[in-house]
């Protein structure tokens, strides 16, 4: 959105250069606090680069005049106005995260990423140092130096949730459990303001149970994000008996705001995706167990034949083993179908410590 | 009529569309068509300019001029390539009438190989016509800089998505007529186009060109050889700044009218003494732009022609009797070369069934980019 201008001649330059063509003084950068809309088109097709799609193109024009291009990635209409830099800062929520898992970390580095200030719960010190390293490190990846030092002054980590006292909203992302979770969701809430909306990211605990927890189970809803939290845009959203309708409303325009497609299913056990990946994860170890076929070669038929990125063993490993078995046990207690069971392969890999890639082996060994 | 500036002696064309055949093999194809419709020979030829776009990122072969002379070999000619973007043909004609100052009977070889490279990549490389840091980086492709002119053009003047379908028949229902065109066999119908998923909006498939490999080319000398030669009138290039960003207006391509005055002061005629048009319409909204930019309608009035179907073959002002970009096919490089061959044909008569009946002077507009470069050809008059 940066113009670089000619303080002698007035001519404007798309380009950082380092004088005017005409006037050959040095030019000074420009950098509005807002555009209006004068064009827009939604992208349908893909490209290197941009391969998440649809996103939306704008055609801006600047309070100064200056026109740009601007990538957005949710619909705007013409006319309407783009506010750039601190202006935009100021309205984003302040973003409490509880655990510091995979799930907790990957959802601070996508906050951060997208310019929200951000509290990091854990149980320790140690642990929410190593936490904030690993974030910092992966911000690292896609920004430069400067930008992660901004995002470092923008993460907050604390032991304990009294530091929740400035949040928006809250996402919970501790273990897989029920009680651990009820205990955490009380314990946040109690040092929440009245007004902040706090979430969920279970995979599909029970809600309503969970929700017995709370003094105000209408401000709490589900935000199901997926692994990892920066690149996946599905946001499965869902709601207890007891959840507002604006509460309701709030989950999808936040995971909107984040550039997520949020899907609302009903509060039933597993949502949409795990109720339909569960089965098949748990299939594949069958398989194994009966000697279909090696681990390799299953994951191999399943990507060429489904058309599926990595193969279901592969994808097991990286969600970790016992998080796939807490969510197949899950389902079979509430759906009475035990089907849904863990296989007993795979309860003897927990058994002996193999979790999937995070405890570097899994169906696979992984260099640590 | 004022004399000529060249006279285009041969052309030669491979059909547009996907393909097995190398670039070498395109070129040649187009080369040996041309020399045998100039009765020349090889020896006669005294320079190559090559126009080519993608030859870097889709096919790691840079130092196109090279490999196209060698097409010749032993000859050592003098040979450059040409590269500005989709206008890459139709700049380097330019400049072999420029040239002919110093050589003459100037072999001009458009030639561009796509369907080697599919899907996000190919939308990445042609995308890379548009500003890196403008453009690129904020995800504006192709599709989506001509959906933002679609939807300034709708707003300003009123025109809608059925104009963009009309435009889209006619130059299928052309191409059926052409057998070189992309889209030669293909019939296309309304409900083919109701079915057509959205590209950029207001954009769908059918608004957009394909994806083509292909070559031609043609020679340029500044003699008539025989009344088989068809004269140049005017020639002219003209350039933007790149990127819709930095323009005033979305709606006309200042580049285009500045290269159209150029050339009609050269030719000394004015857009009523035009017959037909081969135009740049790599999108559907881009050919109600060039017709404006050309002077055929005013501003804003090109789809009161589209709608009258005056544009048709056998109407007032037909355009792109050749099915043009979007049925006829658009080999990036090959383009605005390939406008010329068609004129040729149009202009000796020889155009079969999609004839253009009494053409005399026909205009050839071939666009870089989304307006940075535009070049403009008028052909015809008394040989």
């Amino acid at each position: 959105m940066n113009h670089w201008s000619c303080p002698t001649c007035n001519r404007d330059y798309a380009y950082e250069l380092d004088a005017c063509t005409w006037c050959h003084v040095p030019l000074v950068r420009v950098t509005p606090v807002s555009a209006e809309v004068l064009a827009t088109t939604e992208v349908a097709v893909p490209s290197v680069g941009h391969e998440d799609v649809p996103y939306w193109c704008a055609l801006v024009r600047g309070a100064d005049g200056v026109g740009s291009i601007v990538k957005l990635d949710y619909a705007i209409n013409v006319g309407e106005t783009l506010r750039f830099g601190r202006h935009t800062e100021v309205d984003l929520e302040v973003v409490g995260i509880l655990g510091t898992g995979v799930m907790g970390r990957g959802l601070a580095e996508l906050l951060l990423a997208r310019g929200h200030r951000v509290v990091l719960c854990g149980r320790s010190e140690d642990g929410l140092a190593a936490a904030k390293a690993k974030v910092l490190d992966r911000l690292g990846r896609v920004m430069d130096e400067e930008q992660v030092r901004q995002a470092e002054c923008r993460l907050g980590v604390a032991v304990g949730y009294a530091e929740l006292s400035s949040c928006d909203v809250v996402i919970e992302a501790v273990v897989e459990e029920m009680e651990p979770k009820k205990v955490a969701l009380a314990q946040a809430e109690a040092h929440m303001r009245s007004d902040a909306i706090l979430a969920t990211n279970t995979s599909g605990l029970s809600i309503d149970d969970l929700a017995n927890a709370l003094q105000r189970p209408q401000n709490f809803g589900v935000l199901h994000f997926f692994n990892p939290a920066n690149r996946m845009r599905l946001v499965e959203t869902a709601i207890g008996g007891r959840t507002s309708p604006e509460t309701a409303a709030f989950l999808d325009e936040f995971s909107r705001s984040l550039g997520k497609v949020p899907v609302r299913v009903a509060a039933t056990p597993a949502f949409a995706v795990n109720r339909a990946l569960m089965p098949l994860l748990n299939e594949a170890v069958r398989e194994l167990e009966e000697g279909v076929a090696d681990a390799e070669a299953i994951d191999e038929a399943v990507r060429l034949g489904l058309n599926h990125p990595m193969g279901p063993l592969a994808l097991a490993d990286l969600i970790g083993l016992d998080v796939v078995a807490n969510i197949m046990t899950n389902l079979a207690e509430r759906t009475g179908d035990d089907t849904y069971a863990p296989r007993p392969l795979l309860r003897k890999k927990i058994a002996d410590g193999h979790l999937g890639r995070k405890s570097g082996q899994g169906f696979y060994v992984y260099e640590r | 009529m004022p004399k000529p500036c060249a006279y285009v002696l041969g052309a030669g064309k491979t059909r547009f569309g996907p393909t097995s055949k190398t670039i070498p093999q395109l070129a040649q194809e187009a080369i040996i068509e041309a020399l045998s419709d100039a009765r020349l020979d090889p020896c006669d030829i005294g320079a190559v300019i090559v126009g080519n776009f993608l030859g870097g990122p889709n096919e790691s072969q840079l130092h196109l001029n090279s490999v196209v002379a060698g097409l010749l070999p032993g000859l050592n000619l003098p040979s450059w390539r040409t590269e500005a973007a989709c206008a890459s043909g139709g700049v380097a004609v330019h400049q072999a009438v420029l040239a002919l100052s110093r050589y003459d009977n100037i072999l001009v070889v458009g030639v561009e190989r796509m369907s080697n490279v599919v899907g996000m990549e190919l939308t990445r490389n042609i995308g890379m016509a548009g500003d890196v840091v403008l453009d690129q980086i904020a995800g504006l492709n192709f599709p989506a800089n001509y959906a933002l002119v679609a939807q300034s053009h709708f707003a300003e003047y009123g025109t809608t998505p059925r104009d963009l379908e009309l435009i889209s028949l006619k130059n299928h229902a052309n191409a059926n007529l052409n057998p070189k065109a992309h889209f030669h066999l293909k019939e296309v119908c309304q409900a083919d186009i109701d079915a057509g998923p959205p590209v950029a909006s207001p954009l769908r498939l059918f608004d957009c060109c394909p994806v083509s490999d292909g070559a031609a080319a043609v020679i340029i000398s500044s003699r008539r050889a025989d009344s088989r030669s068809v004269p140049i009138l005017g020639s002219a290039v003209a350039s933007d700044v790149i990127s819709l960003a930095q323009r005033s207006t979305c709606t006309s391509f200042p580049a285009a009218r500045a290269a159209a005055e150029a050339a009609y002061a050269e030719a000394h005629i004015d857009s009523r003494d035009i017959d037909f048009a081969e135009v740049h319409d790599c999108f559907t909204i881009a050919e109600l732009v060039a017709m404006e930019d050309l002077a055929l309608a005013d501003r804003g009035q090109a789809t009161m022609l589209v709608r009258d179907g005056q544009t048709s073959i056998g109407g007032r002002i037909p355009v792109n009797a050749s099915g043009g970009l979007k049925a006829g096919g658009h080999a990036i490089g090959a383009t605005g070369v390939g406008q010329i061959y068609e004129s040729v044909l149009q202009l000796r008569g020889e155009a079969g069934s999609r004839q253009v009946e009494g053409a005399s002077v026909g205009v050839a507009h071939n666009v870089g980019g989304v307006g940075g470069t535009c070049s403009v050809h008028v052909l015809g008059g008394a040989t």
